[in-house]
């Protein structure tokens, strides 16, 4: 009967004063929506930011455990080619078996050798360009040493992947080599120092051995590449007699910024982690977990990250993300103050009300109880008319301004966001409440029955 | 008998200026009615406050049913106000989006259990019987502070306080109001009505008259013929002492 009485009193005192009522709503309902759409944006745009950033190259290098020490000035490479140590083209496929096997999102592999075209010494370097592969089953259960089990869904079955995926910025005039693998794509500075063109055909010597190639496109790329030629790795693996061989991989994957404990694994080494450690590290898509996992994957390699590129991500979603917790924490303070000036508004219109109650016995605990109920109410309504309308603003924002044509997060997310968006507007709304609420504890019942 | 209400050398004054109350000493006895009179400003109502624990004195005592109050904690005087004091207004004060019925249920609700079917009960013991679900805005004046008057009762209160209760009524409200009043005395309960209506103060077993805050003395008439009889045939008999 208690609770009824208290239901019946807070329902009507809310609908009665429908104006304050509503203010306070809107108040923690604008908060909500900022909260709403920054979750959503944080969680959606992180991801496509980062494979935005995926697409200015790759951010982790793969190369023979036992290379030795290589000099390259001006993308040409001084090395023997007899004491060059090789991966196997084959072990490819491997690295979309590791457990962050979905975040890959483009690799190549390389193999390049100092050649001679018509008369000039340039890099012949020898890739895939646009290849399709079968990903094998690979391992679905990840077990830990704490106990853990951690389960992967298997990959599609193809991945296509390359050049052309990869190095995205590349401007290509003319084609790219197809898949029948016929021709090269030339360095578009070295086509020039040679003086062929698009559609002619060079002349390609390599240790005695000639081979003429026509012309499919000529890159620019504002980096060596422009001095370099590019062949089909098949091509480039029969003209330097290495059959299934290659020197480097790249790759890029899809990395999280590193926090205290990928900065800890990389201080002290992944097994130096605790097993809770080790477990969470590796499944967390680090750059030096993911690394990890291509080491273990293919035993005879040995990966780096390409720094540059994954701290430049890493930074810019760091930022991205404070920046939208600091414009969250703003609105929910501004939001607060909100709160606090309508509950002022409306203790003080009924200060009559409070000091009746007051003199029929009711005490700070029961008044208090009322006025954080009603603020928590009006948060509660005010987080959920929030969080559909963060959500609304998310998708505008993520299609006029991110141009992103699609706007999807899983559910388990969105109900991430709704708990946390609920949490915080009924916390708002309290904490707005609470000096109000002290206002009216104060009250005395005489004084504020004569409204005064 | 003991005294259910003992003030002794009760003052008040605001900032020290203002007296309100100026050493008051008074006894009110269980199942006594007794009008507080006075002009404005006499401290009618600063006295019923003290006496509700609505406000501090400056200086002295008040023993309310044994128990000196201005010595209670704030906690306590709430507790007290819960638990001992029913308490009637002028301008009748109800929650104006409560029903008639969830005003009385209010005053249970903060002293223990609310109980629906005692409130409207109450409410049909003021002859409200068929507004037991109307809002405060739906209801005559006279038909509020019947509700204020149920709700004062509701839960078997040893004082009840009336502060001008037909203050804003009209002659037939009035009378109305005032048969309740005398249906509760008969049935045992402690009565303290402010007024400064003398045909309201002579219905009272006893009048206090207070002037600038002090108590003229009054000889106070035995009218025990009023439990039986129709109160608006008696005639009130008071005489002053010389000053």
């Amino acid at each position: 009967m208690i609770k009824q009485m208290l239901t019946r009193l807070l329902a009507k005192s809310l609908w009665k004063q429908k104006t304050s009522t509503a203010l306070i709503v809107l108040s923690v309902a604008s908060a909500a929506a900022l909260v709403s759409a920054f979750l959503n944006l944080a969680f959606h745009l992180t991801e496509q930011v980062a494979k935005e950033l995926r697409s200015f190259g790759a951010n982790i290098l793969l190369v023979p455990r036992s290379d030795p020490l290589e000099v390259e000035i001006g993308g040409l490479k001084y090395v023997a080619p007899e004491e060059s140590a090789h991966l196997e083209e084959a072990d490819l496929v491997k690295l979309k078996t590791i457990f962050w096997r979905h975040n890959i999102v483009a690799f190549a592999p390389f193999l390049s050798r100092l050649v001679e075209i018509e008369g000039n010494r340039a890099l012949l370097v020898g890739t895939w360009f646009e290849e399709e592969i079968a990903i094998p089953a690979g391992k679905g259960l990840f077990t830990f040493a704490s106990g853990i089990q951690r389960e992967v869904e298997p990959d599609s079955g193809k991945f296509r992947t390359g050049l052309k995926s990869l190095a995205r910025w590349w401007r290509v005039e003319g084609g790219w080599v197809g898949e029948d693998g016929q021709g090269v794509l030339l360095g578009s500075q070295l086509a020039q120092r040679i003086g062929v063109g698009r559609g002619g055909v060079v002349r390609i010597t390599y240790q005695g051995r000639t081979v003429l190639f026509p012309i499919r496109g000529l890159v620019q790329t504002g980096g060596v590449e422009e001095e370099q030629v590019f062949v089909h790795l098949k091509k480039a693996q029969d003209l330097f007699g290495l059959p299934g061989k290659v020197d480097k991989i790249q790759v890029s994957a899809l990395v999280t910024p590193d926090n205290s404990l990928a900065i800890r694994a990389s201080r002290i080494g992944p097994a130096r982690l605790s097993p809770e450690e080790y477990e969470t590290w590796y499944c967390s898509p680090f750059l030096n977990s993911i690394i990890h996992q291509f080491e273990e994957a293919i035993p005879d390699s040995s990966a780096k990250a390409i720094r540059q590129v994954s701290e430049a991500e890493g930074a810019f979603i760091g930022k991205m993300r404070l920046t939208f917790m600091l414009t969250v924490a703003l609105a929910l303070l501004a939001a607060s103050l909100g709160v606090m000036a309508a509950m002022m508004t409306a203790i003080f219109e009924r200060r009559q009300e409070i000091g009746l109650m007051k003199a029929l016995g009711a005490d700070g605990k029961q008044i208090s109880l009322f006025f954080l109920l009603e603020g928590g109410i009006s948060g509660f309504f005010g987080g959920v008319l929030g969080y559909f309308g963060g959500l609304a603003f998310a998708r505008l924002l993520a299609a006029r301004t991110f141009s992103l044509a699609s706007f999807s997060l899983p559910l388990s997310l969105q109900g991430v966001i709704l708990f946390t968006t609920l949490i915080l507007a009924v916390g708002l709304a309290v904490v707005g409440s609470f000096l109000p609420m002290r206002e009216a504890t104060r009250l005395e019942p005489i004084r504020a029955m004569r409204g005064s | 008998m003991e005294p259910l209400i003992l003030s002794h050398e009760l003052s008040k004054n605001y900032n020290g200026k203002v007296c309100a109350l100026d050493r008051v000493s008074l006894e009110i006895c269980p199942g006594e009615w007794v009008a507080v009179m006075g002009a404005s400003g006499s401290g009618k109502s600063t006295l019923l406050n003290m006496i509700a624990a609505l406000d501090l004195p400056t200086s002295g005592a008040l023993w309310v049913d044994g128990v000196d109050i201005v010595t209670y904690t704030e906690e306590e005087r709430v507790r007290f106000r819960r638990e001992k004091v029913g308490l009637i207004f002028q301008h009748f004060y109800l929650i104006p989006y409560l029903t008639a019925v969830e005003n009385v249920m209010l005053a249970q609700y903060f002293h223990s259990m609310p109980d629906k079917g005692e409130a409207e009960e109450a409410l049909r013991r003021v002859g409200l019987g068929e507004r037991l679900d109307s809002l405060p805005s739906e209801l005559s004046g006279g038909e509020q502070q019947r509700v204020c008057i149920a709700r004062a009762f509701i839960n078997q209160p040893k004082i009840v306080l009336a502060d001008e209760p037909t203050g804003n009524l009209d002659a037939t409200n009035e009378e109305t109001i005032m048969k309740i009043f005398h249906h509760l005395h008969r049935a045992g309960h402690t009565l303290l009505v402010v007024t400064h209506d003398p045909h309201i103060g002579q219905q009272a077993d006893r009048i206090i008259e207070l002037d600038h805050g002090r108590v003229v003395p009054v000889v106070s008439s035995q009218r025990s013929f009023l439990k039986n009889t129709n109160f608006t045939l008696s005639i009130p008999i008071k005489e002053k002492h010389p000053t």
